[in-house]
């Protein structure tokens, strides 16, 4: 230990943590039970040991551009072997949430997701984007005729792409300049502390490292390598792939409409509708079993960040298939609604992906990819 | 200044448990006068004390102080020493006690001479518990060399058996009696001082650390039994699988102290017998390597810290701070491989040694079986004293984790206790 370091403890830091989930960060006494405990933790500079001290010396640098807090699984191995009930795990999924807040611009929308004071607001926000846009173009019509029930009547096709398109492209803007940071705060980080040896960053590199992981990530490999929490494993690969499911139908029929000028609804027979209505199952009984297992783990610490995503993933799927059960069981005015509620949580999902914690799914697989170029043993 | 040199009528004081800190309560109560009762539920004296190759920091036989010990209760008609018995049942107030205590059968009277004749006869062969099963005795046995009561034991195993008829024909002292039954008895004591001392922790309990599962996973106080000249291998250092002379061992510290899912608390001694354990083997082993992997090392008070100091500057030892929380066995060499983070360079260790040793820690004997009086515990089953009550007092380790020294003098001190139990009533 030649190196000097300073340190610049940052309280608000440790509190921010603390009331993000990792309120037992301070029971910590080092020992690193986690780092070998881990079964995705790397030889060289294992996490979650260091990222402890880290927190709990409110070493938010060391932190927030840590890549190793989006390598953890959350499989909660540590949590349970630790001796001091200091709750790793948890801990660094408090750390990741700071993380996407710090990453994703507005700073103000990061903290609105992950307090349920501004619940009502981030319902609101949706609610009021549909109606004001849907009555000054008259997209929205609150009384739909005709003997065939399609939403489109009521909530136009033409408003739903309308907000969503350019929803999807304020996305992708936001978590650009998110990643931008990212990457180089990581790289530097690895640097740092030694994780690598690769002195200049070179994308094509990280990309051709991106697509070595790829099939580590579908497969949900290294989530089955944990052992306490094998079962959640199942549960998020339902979701993913419902969502994966979801995203290739909604492409499909964008197509149909765009290009191939079909207007809905689409026949059941349809197979992208089978895929549709499989993934819709596989949502909700994915984002049940989630809350299930959260419910069960009572070790574990589930934040309201934790519900709200929960909460957003079961309330898509479920408010998705009664649309559709209504639309055909012809109860109009419940259709309607739950059509309207289903866009708002859609919304949400979307709108606020890069402030929640679905943000995972692109700084995870980033880490990962850069964790795959690194070198690192 | 008081003319009444006696002791009150109800002036006796039971000590239950034979080991350092009851030996220490009882003399110290017995040699100023006061009638004692040592109970104690193994056919022998000395306790886990007797266990022990050596005392640190001083590296010196503890034989030697039981001996003095055991002499001293020899020499004092005030003291009554009942072994192979347990308290059954205290009733009563402070100054006045009620006790039941069952003597279980020896077999063996008074007429032994340890000849061991008996021995010689018996055919049957059971796991030493005082060894910790590394080897087997004879059913018919003196617990060790300098035993007190120097009488043998007849194992309840042998008991009825052709063995049973063998070693009384081959005794020539008559001091074999079959027909010993249990009895209850019944005394009235004015204090009582619990010594009930504790049991190494069950260290297949802590399943992440192979013990159990792998023979060269021992623990600590197997070393001890393994150093010790009148231990199974005769105080050679060896391992268990095959016998072989170690060259690399790693001690396992806190191995289930300090940990919220085994035994919340430090242990207190693990360290220091770690670090005097690291002597043993560097002394009988020149060359071989000793890492020691730590939480933290506790080695408390200048002496303790001194011994440390010294032991660090050996460059065959290597410290650790980094807890193994991995241990696996390579099947054809019966090697074993200890997996931990180097917290200080922040790397995973995987250190493939011969032998490892796990420093368990202390659990309370009251921990597991509860005393029939009306006594408070912590929630890790130490004897909580409540000197407001008075009358029951703990000392030693059934009151917390301690070494030798502070034994003796929290036994002392409750000695005067039970005293002035007795005197102020």
């Amino acid at each position: 230990m030649t190196d000097k370091y300073l340190i610049e403890p940052d309280v608000n830091f440790v509190r921010e943590i603390v009331g993000l989930g990792g309120d037992t960060l301070k029971k910590c006494f080092q020992c690193a039970t986690c780092s070998v405990v881990c079964p995705i933790s790397p030889d060289t500079k294992p996490f979650p040991r260091k990222e402890m001290i880290a927190a709990s010396w409110g070493l938010k640098d060391r932190l927030v551009g840590n890549l190793d807090i989006w390598l953890c699984h959350h499989c909660g191995d540590c949590t349970t072997n630790c001796p001091r009930g200091a709750k790793p795990g948890e801990v660094l999924g408090a750390v990741r949430s700071y993380a996407i807040a710090t990453y994703a611009v507005p700073k103000t929308l990061g903290k609105w997701v992950n307090s349920p004071k501004f619940l009502p607001i981030l319902l609101l926000i949706p609610t009021a984007i549909f109606i004001v846009l849907g009555l000054i173009t008259g997209l929205l019509d609150f009384t739909p005729g005709g003997e065939e029930i399609a939403q489109t009547k009521f909530f136009s096709t033409w408003l739903v792409d309308m907000i969503f398109i350019p929803l999807a492209v304020w996305v992708v803007a936001i978590f650009a300049m998110g990643l931008k940071n990212f990457i180089n705060d990581i790289h530097e980080n690895a640097l740092l502390e030694g994780k690598t040896d690769k002195k200049e960053l070179d994308f094509v590199g990280l990309i051709k490292a991106l697509i070595r992981v790829i099939p580590t990530i579908l497969k949900h490999d290294k989530f089955s390598e944990c052992t306490e929490n094998k079962d959640r494993a199942t549960a998020h690969l339902l979701v993913f792939y419902s969502f994966i499911g979801l995203f290739i139908v909604t492409n499909i029929f964008f197509i149909h409409l765009y290009i191939l000028q079909w207007h809905g609804p689409y026949s059941q027979l349809h197979p992208a509708k089978w895929l549709a209505n499989i993934s819709g199952v596989a949502l909700i009984i994915g984002g049940a079993l989630m809350i299930w297992n959260r419910l069960s783990k009572t070790d574990q610490t589930t934040a309201y960040k934790d519900w709200y995503l929960l909460g957003l993933v079961l309330g898509l799927g479920l408010t998705g298939m009664l649309t559709e059960i209504t639309r055909m069981a012809g109860l109009a005015g419940i259709t309607y609604w739950t059509y309207f509620i289903h866009l708002v949580f859609v919304f949400n999902l979307f709108a606020f992906l890069p402030f929640s914690k679905l943000a995972h799914l692109v700084y995870r697989t980033v880490a990962m990819a850069y964790n795959e170029y690194s070198g690192r043993q | 200044m008081t003319e009444d040199k006696a002791a009150p009528a109800n002036g006796s004081i039971l000590v239950v448990g034979g080991g350092i800190s009851g030996l220490t309560t009882a003399l110290e109560a017995a040699e100023v006068g006061y009638e004692v009762f040592l109970v104690e539920k193994n056919p022998y004296l000395g306790g886990r004390v007797a266990q022990l190759n050596q005392y640190f920091p001083k590296l010196c036989p503890p034989s030697c102080g039981l001996e003095i010990n055991f002499r001293r209760i020899k020499d004092n008609p005030k003291i009554t020493v009942f072994t192979q018995t347990e308290v059954e049942k205290v009733d009563g107030t402070p100054g006045s006690y009620d006790v039941t205590i069952k003597l279980n059968p020896r077999y063996i009277n008074e007429n032994c001479t340890c000849c061991g004749d008996c021995t010689e006869a018996c055919e049957t062969e059971i796991p030493s518990d005082f060894n910790f099963g590394m080897n087997k005795i004879k059913g018919a046995y003196l617990p060790f060399e300098m035993a007190f009561p120097a009488r043998y034991v007849i194992s309840p195993q042998i008991i009825g058996t052709d063995d049973a008829k063998r070693c009384k024909e081959a005794c020539k002292y008559d001091a074999i009696d079959f027909d010993m039954e249990a009895k209850t008895m019944n005394r009235k004591v004015g204090a009582i001082v619990w010594a009930t001392g504790w049991e190494p922790y069950d260290a297949t309990k802590i399943d992440n650390l192979g013990f159990g599962q792998y023979p060269n996973v021992i623990t600590n106080m197997m070393m001890e039994r393994l150093a010790s000249a009148n231990g199974p291998t005769k105080g050679k250092i060896t391992r268990p699988s095959d016998n072989k002379e170690p060259e690399s061992i790693a001690f396992v510290q806190c191995a289930g102290s300090r940990d919220e899912n085994y035994l919340p608390y430090c242990s207190y001694i693990c360290c220091m017998a770690s670090l005097k354990q690291t002597t043993y083997i560097r002394e009988q082993y020149p060359d071989a390597k000793v890492y020691i992997f730590y939480i933290d090392v506790r080695t408390p008070g200048q002496r303790y810290e001194k011994f440390y100091q010294k032991i660090k500057e050996d460059e065959n030892v290597f410290l650790i701070k980094g807890k193994v929380a991995e241990v696996s066995e390579d099947p054809e060499t019966g090697n074993i491989t200890v997996v931990a983070e180097n917290a200080v360079t922040g790397e995973k260790i995987k250190e493939t040694v011969e032998m490892a040793v796990l420093a368990t820690g202390m659990q309370p004997t009251s921990a597991t079986a509860k005393l029939p009086a009306d006594l408070k515990y912590n929630e890790d089953g130490f004897i909580i004293n409540d000197f407001e009550k008075g009358g029951m007092f703990a000392a030693g380790c059934a009151n917390k984790p301690s070494d030798v020294v502070s034994s003796n003098q929290n036994a002392t001190g409750m000695a005067l206790k039970a005293i002035q139990t007795l005197v102020r009533k």
